[in-house]
């Protein structure tokens, strides 16, 4: 009996050779600019358990894969990358080099549970800035991912920057509770208009101020998040301070054009609890990547400090970074039983002169037509044409 | 101009979301529905409409190969997407109630829901504590309860005129349900400047 070629697990996917090719490539070119901005590259292990990285990690309890090991411990699949680093940037190892600058590039699982079309296991690359509770250095892990996404020229760039923290402050000021703030986020996390509209008219805002909190979900420009700062609150001032000298940060590294100050941005991550901000281009349907600032999640390590970092979506990188256009070059030598050793000096040769060289059997070959034409050129010792 | 992709329901909603589009002032061609055509050009107004199965509308949005859509309520209710609801158009109102034959209670060990819409379904009754089967189904619901396959359906009603042809009396409502134009959120931040003009001048029609 034949095994079913194809069944996988939902979401699982295979990385045939020109798809792995191309996320080496990506992997060189981000990993290559993470380094040279001071960031190590550093690996975790792919379980952890469930009752750490598992509950911190934000993501639905749901979409986790979970097992038990030998001592009867639920583990999980690393369903994300951020608080695994946290953890090892609250060990001892660490602690004393704080702030610390940690790279990643490692695959990390969500299941799914509906159709495909969106993978439970992907690829991630991203840095995690930590002990620096500057604006500075919120402005470092922005521009440093939006040079990744130019260097892999990724097309009509946008990130969209929110502030978790004022927010929170302005929706206090609309005289809301803590839990009706938690409503308003949920309509605002899925960006649902409608939802929020009708929510508006059952909350406690007065009559006055119903259509200032409803032109919250359309702001596109930092000059407009001015209409909502009470200019006697020193803390909503000092935060929209910041936010003013980021967007001249931004504006001296040419990136004005592509950045959309949106107050009611907030992420789905719940760890947020700052800065936060998402990535956008052309070719892929959903966002190429996020991140902010997490300095709760640190607190949870027992650690007081400050922490910001971005995470790519490889698979998104993929449908966006321009294509490859230069055809790669690679030799065939076809030989036979007679020619096998003059065969193995001549792919040598080429390999030191650094060819890319297949040496292939020719009577092994089924459809000797089809095969060659895979190859940029072609040396026949095996008595037929070169071609 | 940038192009935009709308997906449109084919079917009822069509023609109140097609006028809807046409009395907010967007140059679109006449006659759209009558050709057997999936995806239809409106070149003036830089439009692309791909006409899909209503379920399947926020399907299309959801991943990005249609910017906008026009997707009933009851569609993202029944199937949680990440799509953005930017406006509530107003049009194919009707809602979504339990109905089933005159006078009956429903059977105390195992009642038995049909419905097109599991989720929503099964949502309604555990909030009200009730443990219930659910039974899905793809069309003509009505039928269950007259067979003998289910206590009582889950479904949409406008009118109330089918449920009544079939003899069966409507019980509890359960939520409203209109048409909302929804954005694929990549879209949303990329075609910010259409979009929005979008949702104004639907809006203002919407309000009329």
């Amino acid at each position: 009996m034949t095994i079913q070629m194809f069944e996988k697990p939902l979401g699982m996917r295979d990385d045939f050779p020109f798809i792995a090719k191309k996320k080496t490539e990506l992997r060189s070119k981000g990993t290559s600019i993470m380094e040279k901005a001071g960031y190590d590259l550093l690996q975790t292990p792919t379980l952890e358990y469930y009752e750490t990285i598992g509950k911190i990690s934000a993501i639905a309890d749901n979409a986790l894969f979970k097992l038990l090991d030998s001592q009867g411990e639920t583990l999980v699949l690393r369903p994300d990358m951020t608080s695994p680093i946290a953890r090892v940037a609250a060990s001892k190892l660490l602690k004393e080099k704080m702030p610390v600058r940690l790279a990643y590039y490692s695959n990390v699982f969500r299941a799914q549970k509906r159709e495909g079309g969106r993978p439970a296991e992907f690829e991630q690359m991203g840095v995690e800035l930590i002990g620096d509770d500057s604006l500075y250095a919120d402005a470092e892990v922005i521009i440093l991912a939006s040079s990744i996404l130019k260097e892999l020229q990724v097309e009509s760039v946008r990130v969209v920057i929110g502030h978790t923290q004022l927010l929170q402050l302005i929706l206090k000021d609309f005289g809301l509770s803590e839990e009706q703030i938690d409503l308003v986020r949920e309509a605002l996390v899925s960006k649902n208009s409608v939802g929020f509209e009708h929510l508006a008219l059952t909350l406690p805002i007065k009559e006055e101020s119903l259509e200032s909190f409803n032109r919250l979900i359309t702001t596109s420009e930092l000059e407009e998040w001015k209409q909502w700062i009470d200019p006697l609150n020193t803390e909503q001032n000092s935060l929209y301070e910041e936010m003013l000298k980021l967007h001249t940060i931004m504006e001296r590294n040419g990136l004005t054009d592509s950045v959309t100050f949106d107050l009611s941005f907030i992420s789905h991550m719940t760890y947020y609890t700052g800065l936060v901000f998402e990535f956008y281009g052309a070719g892929s349907g959903f966002p190429l990547g996020n991140g902010g600032r997490y300095d709760g999640l640190m607190k949870q390590f027992d650690l007081q400090v400050g922490a910001t970092g971005f995470g790519l979506r490889v698979d998104r990188l993929l449908e966006a970074m321009a294509p490859n256009r230069e055809k790669e070059s690679q030799t065939l030598v076809l030989f036979t039983e007679e020619t096998e050793q003059e065969a193995h000096g001549l792919a040598q040769k080429l390999r030191l002169e650094g060819q890319r060289t297949t040496l292939q059997y020719a009577p092994a070959v089924q459809a000797l037509d089809e095969f060659t034409a895979l190859f940029s050129d072609v040396r026949r010792l095996d008595g037929g044409k070169n071609g | 101009m940038d192009e935009l992709t709308i997906a449109m329901p084919k079917g009822r909603i069509f023609e109140e979301a097609y006028e809807l589009l046409v009395k907010a002032g967007y140059d679109l061609p006449k006659e759209l529905d009558d050709s057997r055509k999936l995806i239809v050009e409106a070149p003036n107004e830089r439009f692309r409409f791909i006409l899909a199965k209503p379920m399947d509308v926020p399907v299309y949005v959801e991943h990005g190969v249609a910017d906008v859509g026009i997707a009933g309520k009851d569609v993202m209710l029944e199937h949680d997407r990440s799509v953005h609801e930017l406006l509530d158009l107003g049009i194919s109102s009707c809602y979504i109630a339990t109905a089933g034959l005159p006078n009956t209670t429903m059977n105390e060990v195992t009642p038995r829901i049909a419905t097109k819409y599991p989720e929503v379904a099964s949502r309604f009754y555990r909030s009200k504590g009730e443990q219930v089967e659910i039974i899905e189904l793809n069309g003509s619901i009505e039928l269950a309860p007259m067979i003998g396959l289910a206590d009582r359906i889950v479904d949409i009603v406008s009118t109330g005129k089918t449920l009544k042809e079939n003899g069966l009396v409507e019980y509890e409502k359960i939520v409203d349900i209109t048409s909302r134009l929804i954005a694929n959120p990549v879209s949303y931040r990329l075609k910010q400047q259409r979009i929005s003009e979008m949702v104004e001048m639907l809006r203002k029609q919407a309000l009329k």
